[in-house]
């Protein structure tokens, strides 16, 4: 009864191949089997993906594929031969073909055993070898989930390669000749360990009483390439407080050699018990060993650009893209665990965000990456935000300027221990290419790697001149630094620039410089009194008044924020020439410069910006977003430079009075709009709190009169 | 016949077959399919809780260790304690089988089949788990149940002591080796106990107790490993480095060591199965029944379950803050910090801080007073702590020692390393022996261990590929000149002893009641009243407007301190009077940090 059905599954196997076309109507498999026939190539991959959508799917049919894989390939290989086309090219003939013509003759003048030993296998025949791959939709399985009763059926899993061993070949079918009779004898090999038959079986021996002994014959027998490896459970997919599991994969034939230890891969694949042979057998098989015979080999990419998303996430993102809230909304979401610093957040989504690159007519690039650096006094969490920021990022390398392999940060030439060459290794730079470095301890790096940063921050390259090799990596990588003031605390006595410890064109590069600072005020103390004994008392964090987005969501909203590149609107343009214009102004009036603004800083603000408008799923730029950056740039001066401020002598109400007034007689209107003030005061650093305190104020004095609904202002001539 | 017709001590496989067959319907003419478990429970565990907790067998059953080892029988019932130290993934095994014409059997809970399996017509397969145990790193040997310096306590120990005697005179301890390996048949026969299938004179010599202890060979006496096979609980029930005792079947194949070696010509480089490197005959198998964690207070031995009463703990709280005193030649707020250290615990993990840890930093002491102070502490700690470790810093010590556990991926195994601690260890650090010289990378990375261990209660597992980071729970207490920079603990108190004469040793039952305070007082519950909670957090700011060095950690410090203030005297919250004391103690100890 199994062989009518067997028979019948082969007959579906054959429809299904002669008749399957794929999206572009061609047939897919006859071609690959033409491509078979000369001896092109090898594999014939079975994608299951094209069963489910063939047209006339015996859902049945699948279900046995995929329950009883390893039976249906022999059933598939079985139709393959079936349906082989003649070869439309000519080709060399092989040690191989010229066995199986000589076999072919041979064959009808030995037709005497009705021996199955005797037959030729129809594994020796075949050019081709098929596997079956699994569908690609949904979540692989981890190496944890695969259970008993997953044993003989088709499954992918994902995991990380631990060790691979050399490729050997291994014996599918055995040849033999009689010394006696001549005849051939095969054997198939279905295990790893086989008893070499020594008795010929043949008709004429048995016949004869001869006991023809058995040569095995090396030439004639068929091998496979093998390799057998080990793969591990992600990290991440490990529940807490276990042990990573471990599988052993098999793979044959084609599909070895296309993996190394360290590669994260999704393998689809059988996974099958070991039969045991000899005195092991004698225990039964209590104990089964299993194994994952590999099927197909796909190895991950952690990149943006591949980032796929996943059922529900393009609704999600599309619900959030419609919330005005957003750009708030991710910023809380990272490390939403450190209390405060919303400006820095802030500008460490942009940098996830980053702006798209530039490659001008004559061949000059403009990164799109932003570098952002965080300076501070030790335990203000500045290397959680660090390692937070890395576990969103698809690829982020977390380092410290010391890095403590000899590699460092950008690459070095080593010699390889086995074939002495010298070999090229890339350094958590180049590991970072196309993702984030993050980079603690910035400011104790090492005196090469800081000169290469150079490079990497700007050309975003490293240039190697090493031990014979000359040659130039890509280090396409949004820097995130970390740095300690030079005496290990902030001295305020001192200027911003000597509790810097870092030259100047290299501060330059970044495009925001942060200073995170513990400041002495009551209710930053009160607050944090607060938190240390509600965590004490409740065992928990108090609530932080939203709900945090998943960094799952955080990823793909990013990642569909990075696919856009919005450009700079001609409207626009003259805005954002006059807001560089006075910064360089007002850098030139004050006689303490603070800030080195070149036209790296236009770069920047243009950055900024287009992250924002990124952030917005805009494909241009807006005047809120140069507004944003403005403000952005502004905030991270005034972390460095607000006792200044105070040293000024203008209080912060005073303040915004004044850039009103200059920007109204800079417009020669007695009307502001209220936007429009609150735009110019936030560029400055100021809230929207102080700027109402501030119009409270100088409305009482007469100064001028505040709308009652739209808080327009219009100055009282005086 | 009268009783259960099993013994669930000796032959548990009996009653583990005897309840599959009612399962499964066998006599009642309706047969169940074995597949429709699914490995799970079939009524086997519901039996063995009954005669273990309901029926007080427990106590007859004999824990595995070394001593022990001798002569427990194979296929017996046991109880083994241990530390999960590795976990070795599943195994699939074949669970039941039916050979034509006889009715289904199990092999659940067991490594070898009862009968042979010539060609099983149908067959089920399912999975166990394999988990790597170890003797608790540091467990003092008082906690060992079977104490040998009062054989009288329970009637159970001196079962075993008469039977450890008979041991002793039985010639047959020293069988050589090679007469067993030439018998493995007959052990498989001796598999079953019951059903007796073939007794050939052979099997009735080798059933007697002593025939295959020799298949052990130590190379440590004391450090007996244990493979544990679990079948049926979920698997975030038992995590790596969690104490658990173990109760299940004993077995020991050391037919399966021989039979590798024949092998081993024709296996490949792969041979990471757990058989190569747990030979049978070094590591014992045992096959899970029921398990239970085990806290801190179930390593007491005999404890009588006490309330934790106000009068009564601070009865002993004051009987052995005056011992730690003495110990530390009469510098009471060193004592004070040390008692509240010795109860710490950590409670609950908020972000990266671990609430409720409190290390401890004596500092002041030189090479010299740490040869008088150090030991001593050692020894008193040995005597009230169930695990206590040391550890020596000296620079050699940084520059060689493996500190993180680290998976090697040519024998499959978690390399343990000096940090694998389970839940409320003690380490003893002692940075006096530390001179000045220059770290390698080993040594950068353990002193980067230490200070997160110290730091967050985290220890980083190597597994090459990426790093996993482990909670622990693990008190820490550090012997320096200086403030220690390699392990910066909560707390630094100058140790100031005033006198070098020696405590005297402590009686038992004074012993035995501050072992039953530590382990039992520092899990009370614990609540911050309204009223208080205004009180404490105005008590911060101020302190903070006056010290601006101040920060969130020694906040933290101080609520924990208050904690472990009013635990200690019993009490479950926080008044006025603890919240003083706190704040009295640390005026102490900065007095003398200036």
């Amino acid at each position: 009864m199994k062989d009518l059905n067997f028979n019948a599954d082969k007959a579906l196997a054959k429809e299904f191949i002669s008749n399957f076309a794929d999206a572009n109507g061609e047939a897919k498999y006859m071609d690959i089997l033409q491509e078979v026939a000369n001896h092109k190539i090898k594999a014939v991959q079975i994608d299951l993906e094209d069963l489910f959508n063939y047209k006339d799917l015996d859902e049945e049919f699948l279900r046995r594929v995929t329950e009883n894989t390893r039976r249906y390939i022999e059933i598939f290989a079985g139709a393959i031969d079936e349906l082989l086309p003649e070869p439309t090219e000519a080709f060399h003939d092989d040690d191989h073909d010229i066995l199986m013509t000589q076999r072919a003759e041979d064959a009808t003048n030995n037709t005497d055993g009705s021996d199955s030993r005797q037959k030729m296998p129809p594994e020796i025949k075949r050019y081709f070898e098929v596997y079956i791959r699994a569908p690609s939709k949904g979540r692989p399985f981890t190496i944890r989930e695969v259970k008993a009763s997953y044993i003989g059926q088709l499954v992918r899993i994902a995991g990380i390669v631990t060790r691979c061993s050399d490729v050997k070949p291994l014996m599918q079918v055995a040849v033999y000749t009689c010394e006696e009779c001549g005849c051939e004898i095969y054997q198939d090999v279905t295990a790893r360990v086989f008893m070499p038959l020594n008795q010929c079986p043949s008709n004429r021996c048995s016949i004869n009483r001869t006991k023809g002994n058995l040569i095995l014959q090396l030439r004639a027998s068929k091998f496979l390439k093998f390799q057998e490896a080990k793969i591990q459970e992600l990290a991440e997919h490990v529940p807490k407080g276990h042990i990573p599991r471990t599988m052993t994969v098999h793979f044959r034939g084609e599909i070895t050699r296309k993996v190394a230890p360290g590669d994260v891969v999704e393998l689809s694949g059988i996974f099958l018990p070991i039969p045991y042979t000899g005195f092991k057998a004698m225990r039964a098989g209590l104990v089964a060993d299993t194994y994952l015979e590999a099927m197909s080999v796909t190895h991950f990419k952690k990149k943006y650009e591949e980032y796929e998303l996943r059922g529900d996430e393009e609704e999600q993102i599309a619900r959030l893209a419609e919330d005005g809230d957003i750009y708030n909304k991710l910023a809380r979401s990272l490390a939403p665990e450190i209390y405060g610093h919303e400006d820095v957040k802030k500008a460490l989504l942009l940098l996830l965000v980053g702006a798209p690159h530039r490659k001008l007519k004559d061949g000059m690039k403009i990164r799109g990456d932003l570098h952002i650096c965080l300076m501070g006094d030790p335990g203000v969490a500045k290397s959680q935000l660090l390692k937070h920021i890395i576990n969103v990022a698809p690829r982020g390398v977390y380092t410290t300027g010391r890095g403590s392999s000899g590699v460092g940060l950008t690459a070095a030439v080593l010699k390889d221990p086995v074939t002495n060459e010298m070999v090229l290794e890339g350094g958590a730079l180049v590991l970072a290419d196309m993702g984030i470095c993050a980079i603690d301890e910035f400011d104790k790096m090492d005196e090469s790697d800081r000169t290469a940063i150079h490079e990497v921050m700007e050309q975003q390259t490293v240039s190697i001149a090493k031990a014979g090799i000359t040659t130039s990596l890509n280090a396409r990588t949004a820097i995130l630094a970390a740095a300690n003031p030079a005496w290990g605390r902030y001295d305020l006595r001192r200027t911003p620039a000597e509790n810097i410890n870092l030259p100047p064109a290299l501060l330059s590069r970044f495009d925001l410089l942060w200073l995170i600072l513990d400041r002495a005020d009551m209710d930053s103390d009160l607050e944090m009194a607060r938190h240390v004994v509600y965590v004490h008392q409740n065992k928990e964090s108090p609530a932080l008044g939203f709900t945090p987005l998943e960094p799952s969501v955080l990823r793909a909203y990013i990642s569909a924020a990075r696919r856009l590149s919005p450009y700079v609107p001609k409207e626009l343009e003259e805005y954002v020439a006059t807001a560089y214009s006075s910064i360089r102004q007002e850098e030139a009036k004050s006689n303490t410069p603070h800030s080195y603004t070149t036209v790296r800083t236009l770069l920047s603000i243009l950055r900024i910006s287009a992250a924002l408008a990124r952030l917005r799923f805009s494909e241009t730029l807006a005047q809120s977003d140069v507004d944003e950056a403005l403000r952005l740039m502004q905030m991270s001066k005034f972390s460095l430079y607000s006792d200044d401020r105070q040293k000024s002598g203008l209080d912060a109400i005073s303040d915004i009075y004044s850039i009103l007034r200059d920007e109204a007689a800079r417009a020669n209107k007695m009307d502001v709009r209220y936007a429009h003030a609150l735009n110019w005061i936030s560029r400055k650093g100021y809230s929207e709190a102080q700027l109402k305190e501030c119009l409270e104020e100088y409305a009482a004095l007469n100064v001028w009169q505040i709308h009652p609904h739209t808080f327009d202002i219009r100055f009282i001539d005086a | 016949m009268g009783g259960p017709p099993y013994d669930c001590l000796a032959n548990p496989l009996g009653a583990v077959r005897l309840t599959f067959e009612k399962a499964i319907g066998l006599g009642s003419g309706t047969l169940t399919h074995p597949s429709a478990f699914d490995g799970k429970d079939w009524g086997a565990l519901e039996l063995f809780r009954h005669f273990l907790f309901q029926e007080s067998g427990l106590s007859q059953v004999p824990i595995l260790n070394p001593k022990t080892l001798r002569w427990v029988q194979h296929n017996s019932l046991v109880r083994y304690r241990g530390m999960i130290q590795d976990m070795l993934g599943n195994e699939f095994y074949v669970g039941a089988y039916r050979e034509d014409g006889c009715s289904w059997r199990t092999n659940k809970f067991t490594d070898v089949s009862q009968y042979p399996m010539e060609s099983p017509s149908d067959t089920c397969i399912w999975e166990r788990r394999l988990l790597y145990c170890v003797p608790v790193p540091g467990q003092s040997s008082w906690t060992e149940p079977s104490c040998d310096m009062d054989p009288n306590w329970s009637p159970q120990s001196r079962e075993k002591r008469r039977r450890m005697d008979d041991e002793d005179e039985d010639p047959m301890d020293l069988a050589p080796e090679d007469e067993v390996k030439s018998s493995p048949i007959t052990k498989k026969m001796r598999d079953d106990g019951l059903h007796s299938a073939s007794p050939e004179p052979m099997d009735l010599k080798t059933a007697s107790s002593s025939s295959s202890m020799s298949t052990f060979q130590f190379v440590d006496r004391d450090n007996l490993p244990c493979l544990v096979k679990i079948y049926d609980s979920p698997e975030s029930d038992l995590k790596l480095n969690d104490v658990f005792e173990f109760i299940g079947v004993l077995t020991f194949d050391s037919e399966l060591a021989v039979e590798k070696d024949d092998n081993d010509g024709l296996s490949n480089s792969f041979s990471d199965d757990a058989l190569v490197h747990l030979p049978p005959n070094k590591v014992p198998r045992l096959h899970c029944l029921v398990h239970r964690k085990l806290a801190l207070h179930d390593f007491l031995p005999g404890s009588p379950i006490m309330e934790p009463k106000p009068h009564l703990v601070k009865e002993i709280r004051e009987t052995l803050f005056r011992h730690l005193t003495a110990v530390l030649g009469n510098d009471g707020v060193a004592a004070h910090f040390m008692l509240l250290h010795l109860l710490s615990k950590v409670h609950t993990r908020v972000d990266d801080v671990a609430v409720g840890k409190l290390s401890l930093n004596l500092t002041g002491l030189s090479k010299e007073s740490v040869s008088v102070f150090g030991t001593r502490i050692n020894q008193t700690f040995k005597n009230l702590l169930p695990f206590t470790n040391c550890m020596p810093l000296t620079l050699e010590y940084l520059n060689t020692a493996s500190l993180a556990p680290k998976k090697d991926y040519q024998t499959n195994r978690l390399i343990p390393g000096f940090l694998q601690l389970p839940e409320g260890s003690h380490l003893m650090v002692d940075e006096t022996q530390l001179e000045s010289g220059s770290l390698n990378s080993i040594g950068i990375d353990n002193t980067k261990l230490l200070k997160n261990l110290i730091e967050f209660q985290k220890v980083e597992y190597d597994f090459q590929y990426y790093k996993m980071e482990m909670a622990a729970d693990v008190r820490l207490l550090i012997f320096s000149e200086g403030k220690s920079n390699i392990v910066p603990a909560d707390v630094i108190v100058p140790f100031q002893p005033s006198s070098l004469e020696s405590s005297e040793m402590p009686v038992a039952e004074a012993l035995q009641a501050w072992r039953w305070y530590l382990a039992t007082v520092r899990s009370l519950p614990h609540s911050i009243g309204s009223d208080m909670q205004k009180v404490v957090e105005d008590d911060l700011v101020a302190a903070r407007q006056a010290d601006r060095s101040l920060g969130s950690r020694d906040f933290s410090r101080w609520l924990t301190m208050a904690r472990l203030i009013s635990s200690s005297l019993g009490e479950t919250s926080l008044s006025l009077e603890h919240w003083e004391m706190v704040k009295e103690l640390e005026r102490q100890r900065k007095e003398r940090l200036n």
